[in-house]
């Protein structure tokens, strides 16, 4: 295609008006980059900036030009003072990206010169980058390249004077160039030394507020979480996997109580005395969600792990901050142990305090009549569990809402429904009432196996509360007393229809198994782009050097790879960019006017690259007459094929076998 | 910083005349020729990206980052488009350029595109202030005029021109510098109220216009590019589509003589100025005249290759050789 190319004004006038076509171009890209921070960004900043967007267009379709300057600092100024006012801060992200589109909506507001829009589109490719410091999903991603595509395209209208090439043509050029740009950027990301600090710390906690465990246990939590098919931790085995009974996920141990809230006391790091594990060790990899709290959710009971952690002495794996990035880890666990030495006094007493607000007397009496009937410890748990198993009770997500200043007594006695943390709750608390040392344990329990890449998926539904009682001898050992209810008395239908949506979800993958399937294999791939794209790292990186036989990767040959495969990739860009400067169709009718262009330019007579065939053939015709009607009338057939009406193949060849059996003879060799 | 850059330019340009030596037009732009830096919006680019990359590495956000290193990959694309928007156009221009001091020369400048590849934005640059921009389509040819501006009389030769050019996002500005004279011929700029000497009998009718088709009819001549137009002859246009001037014998075809020693009492400048006026009059009417110089003389004739040969003996007049 032939593009119309219309004459350029006489200067380069990037200090003219903009047209009100591109400021809608430049403006329709402006709205593009906002749409992902619909969700970061304040309301009223994206208010401001629509605002902006539509008095800019509305001016410039009234023909005029900004706003008055005057206003526009004043707008300026009480826009800028209240986002301060909002976060006090302009440092971070959330803050930095409001700032970021306030500035663009402003600087929209005073694009006076092609100029100006030309610093819009800057701000433009600086908002989509924004996004990415947000969000980490594919899709963002392939969306802001295409922001970043058309964001480009509307550049190019912009530096060429008025009016540029068609949309499409711009649209093509443009996309031409985010291509050839693709493979200079994956190498530049693959072998671009990574930090392994941060320049500087963040003054705020950029954490994504994903809902997860907290450190407290009140009769009536984790049901939310219940209810939530977010995703807290995957799990990678390398080789066994432990059976579903012992599938615990080990998470803050609370062994404070009030009466209505189980607390955490300040984590202990000192090893346990006389601690032993036993049973297979299970090696795993460990990927966590981002997630407010340092916590990692390792196999019950963690022996091995990397410097990055430490273990309390209630066996919890505590990270060096808050999990705001997600984090991967390798660890080992043994799912039995024993503890040889007794429990110190001062121990003992914490983990069987009940302090005097307590409260639930009914409880407390029924733990102390099964206490004398079942002197025995072990008796005792037993008759315990048993209660739980035969008596009435029920296991659901919905149950009703305790609300007397006793919510043990009420659970146990009255409504009888609950799930783990009531069970939990209630049986530490017998437990502790007749003197058995005994805690809770959060954490996650089971796991769904993803058999399209080989990992577990832990959900927050999957949240858990179980209880650890001392045995003398044993040390701390698990009982799960919600696995003690009849099955026949699991629940899982809901409180009320709001939340029977999302859990309608659930029983809808347990009813259609290609659902569920489907879903397995989506989290496949979020698994693959988290683990391959979003951490890849230093490591990553010395694994890649390995991978390419590079002997002792280090950064140094790094660095070297970076450059030497930048010098490669430049090098086909030039040839690539090159390649497009040769005469366009290389047809038939091309190659034999060059075979007749060859045989006199054999003949001392080159084409010039600038000649025409006509005027080739008179400079021919010049310097050798005796050829002046041979040459003359191929040249003229030669430009009747190629700008006449459309050639016929057949007319073409004739063209071709003329110019073959044309044998001028050399005059200087004669 | 202005004047550093411009001093860095000169003595560019300086280096490129001494390194290249003259170029023979038509002249195709190779590519170890072509000279490209960014911008001004190229570094605002440039700093930009530099944000961009402390901001990822900072958050260790991979995506960010492969954002940054995309910005930073298309910029290194465009810089090689903007390399080759020059690479291999081929340029010829016109050697001779003509106008008046005071005004501007129009100097014509071809550029033939033998690519397919369009190409955008083309600026020729003949002085600070003598730029035009153009755009050149695939396999095409295009004409561009650049008007010089001319201060004073006299020949000023341009030693090179530069071909410049911005596209594709004006991040990067790619140039190249031809070495080819192009010869400016300033004419003074015609001015003076004194009556030509061997003119003054027809002078008044020949200015007026005022002629009757018989008194001093002598036939038809076929129309060349610069006759004047009321001498056209338009029936005979009209009826054999041929044009065709009328043409006059008589008193007004007698050569005259514009001669510099005519003029006593005048100052060289306005001497010159005065004949250029009276060579004006004198072509504009038609009329076959001569123009004699201290240094130079040009036989009577007419048309505008004489007007021009005049108009240039005017401009090459050296005012220290004049008695």
């Amino acid at each position: 295609m032939r593009l119309s190319l219309p004459r350029a004004a006489a200067t380069p006038a990037l200090v003219e008006r903009p047209s009100l076509d591109r400021l809608l171009w430049t403006s329709g890209c402006f709205t593009l980059a906002l749409l992902p921070h619909v969700g970061d960004m304040p309301p009223w900043v994206l208010l401001f900036c629509f605002i902006a967007i539509a008095v800019r267009l509305g001016l410039a379709a009234g023909g005029r030009n900004a706003l008055p300057a005057s206003l526009r600092t004043l707008i300026a100024v009480a826009a800028i003072g209240l986002l301060f006012a909002q976060f006090r801060t302009f440092n971070g992200i959330t803050a930095g990206t409001a700032l970021l589109g306030l500035v663009a909506g402003l600087k929209l507001l005073e694009v006076r010169t092609r100029r100006d829009v030309s610093v819009m589109i800057l701000l433009v490719y600086f908002l989509s980058l924004d996004a990415l410091l947000v969000g980490s999903s594919f899709w963002l991603l392939a969306y802001l390249v295409g922001v970043c595509w058309f964001t480009t395209a509307t550049l190019l209208r912009l530096t060429v004077a008025e009016p540029g090439p068609p949309w499409p043509a711009s649209l093509r050029y443009a996309r031409l160039i985010v291509l050839q740009a693709m493979p200079l950027a994956v190498i530049l990301w693959l072998f671009f030394p990574r930090l392994t600090e941060p320049l500087w710390r963040l003054a705020e906690s950029d954490q994504g507020a994903a809902s997860g465990l907290g450190d407290t246990l009140s009769t009536g939590d984790l049901a939310d979480l219940a209810l939530s098919d977010e995703i807290a931790f995957r799990v990678h085995f390398f080789g066994a996997v432990p059976p579903a009974a012992e599938r615990y996920w080990r998470g803050p141990v609370l062994d404070q109580f009030d009466g209505r809230v189980w607390r955490r006391a300040e984590p202990d790091t000192t090893p346990h005395p006389g601690l032993e594990t036993e049973g297979p060790i299970y090696r795993y990899r460990i990927s966590l969600e981002p997630y407010p709290h340092p916590w990692i959710f390792a196999l019950d009971w963690p022996t091995d792990w990397d410097a990055r952690a430490q273990l309390t002495a209630d066996g919890m794996l505590i990270g060096p901050a808050p999990i705001s990035q997600g984090l991967d880890m390798i660890a080992s666990s043994q799912t039995r142990r024993r503890e040889t030495e007794p429990l110190s006094e001062a121990a003992r007493r914490r983990e069987t305090t009940l302090q005097p607000a307590t409260g639930n007397p009914r409880t407390l009496a029924l733990a102390d009549t099964l206490h004398r009937e079942h002197p025995e410890q072990r008796d005792f748990v037993t008759s315990v569990l048993e209660m739980i198993h035969g008596q009435n009770f029920f296991y659901t997500l919905a149950p009703p809402p305790l609300e007397s200043k006793d919510p043990i007594d009420e659970f146990l006695f009255d409504t009888r429904r609950g799930f783990c943390g009531h069970y939990a709750s209630a049986f530490a608390v017998i437990m502790r009432d007749a003197g058995i040392p005994a805690r809770i344990v959060t954490g996650y329990y089971g796991g769904a196996f993803n058999r399209y890449s080989d990992y577990w998926i832990l959900r927050q539904s999957d949240a858990h509360a179980w209880v650890e009682i001392w045995i003398e001898g044993q040390g701390w050992q698990r009982i799960d007393p919600t696995s003690a209810i009849d099955p026949r008395r699991v629940d899982r239908r809901l409180r009320d229809e709001q939340t029977a949506i999302s859990i309608a979800n659930v029983d809808l993958q347990s009813a259609l198994p290609w659902f569920a399937a489907l879903r397995l294999r989506a989290d496949a791939l979020r698994e693959l782009w988290r683990e391959r794209i979003l951490r890849y790292n230093q490591d990553s990186q010395q694994s890649l050097l390995a991978r390419l036989h590079v002997p002792n990767p280090d950064g140094e040959k790094l660095v070297l790879i970076l450059a030497g495969a930048l010098a490669a990739a430049l090098g086909w860009l030039t040839w690539q960019v090159r390649r497009e400067l040769r005469p366009p169709p290389r047809d038939a009718l091309r190659r034999a006017y060059e075979q007749l262009c060859a045989k006199l330019g054999g003949l001392g007579l080159p084409r010039a690259v600038h000649e025409g065939a006509e005027d080739y053939a008179t400079r021919v015709a010049g310097r050798r007459p005796e050829l002046a009607d041979a040459v003359g009338d191929l040249c003229r057939r030669y430009n009747e094929l190629r700008y006449g009406r459309q050639a016929s193949r057949d007319e073409i060849a004739t063209f071709a076998r003329r110019v073959r059996s044309f044998r001028p003879r050399d005059s200087r060799a004669s | 910083m202005i004047d550093l850059r411009q001093a860095a330019a000169r003595r560019l340009r300086s280096w490129a005349a001494r390194r290249f030596g003259t170029d023979v037009l038509p002249h195709p732009v190779d590519r170890r020729r072509i000279y490209i830096l960014p911008s001004g919006f190229g570094l605002a680019l440039a700093a930009l990206i530099v944000a961009m990359l402390i901001a990822a590495l900072n958050y260790n956000s991979n995506l960010s980052l492969a954002f940054a290193f995309l910005m930073t990959s298309i910029a290194l694309v465009a810089m090689h488009h903007c390399h080759r928007n020059l690479l291999g156009l081929v340029v010829d221009a016109e050697t001779n350029a003509d106008g008046f001091a005071g005004a501007s020369a129009a100097v014509a400048f071809t550029l033939t595109n033998v690519s397919g590849l369009d190409r955008y934005d083309v600026q020729i640059r003949c002085a600070e202030d003598a730029v035009t921009a153009a755009n050149v389509a695939g396999i095409s040819r295009r004409a561009v005029i650049v008007r010089v501006p001319l201060v004073a009389r006299g020949v000023r030769r341009l030693a090179q021109f530069e071909l410049a050019t911005r596209y594709p996002f004006g991040w990067f500005r790619a140039w190249t510098y031809v070495q080819a004279v192009v010869t400016l011929h300033a004419a003074p700029s015609p001015a003076g109220e004194r009556e030509a000497a061997g003119a003054s009998r027809t002078s008044a009718q020949t200015l007026s216009g005022e002629r009757s088709g018989d008194e001093d009819w002598a036939g038809l001549r076929p129309y060349a590019p610069g006759m004047p137009l009321k001498h056209m002859a338009w029936k005979v246009l009209a009826r054999s589509e041929e044009a065709a001037v009328r043409t006059y014998s008589g008193p007004a075809s007698e050569p005259e003589w514009f001669d510099w020693h005519a003029l006593p009492g005048l100052a060289a400048e306005a001497r010159l100025s005065q004949l250029c006026r009276w060579v004006i009059d004198a072509d504009r009417a038609g009329r076959t005249y001569g123009l004699r110089l201290p240094a130079a003389s040009v036989t009577p004739a007419s048309g505008p290759v004489h007007r021009r040969a005049c108009l240039r003996a005017l401009a090459a007049h050296d005012g220290e050789a004049a008695p």
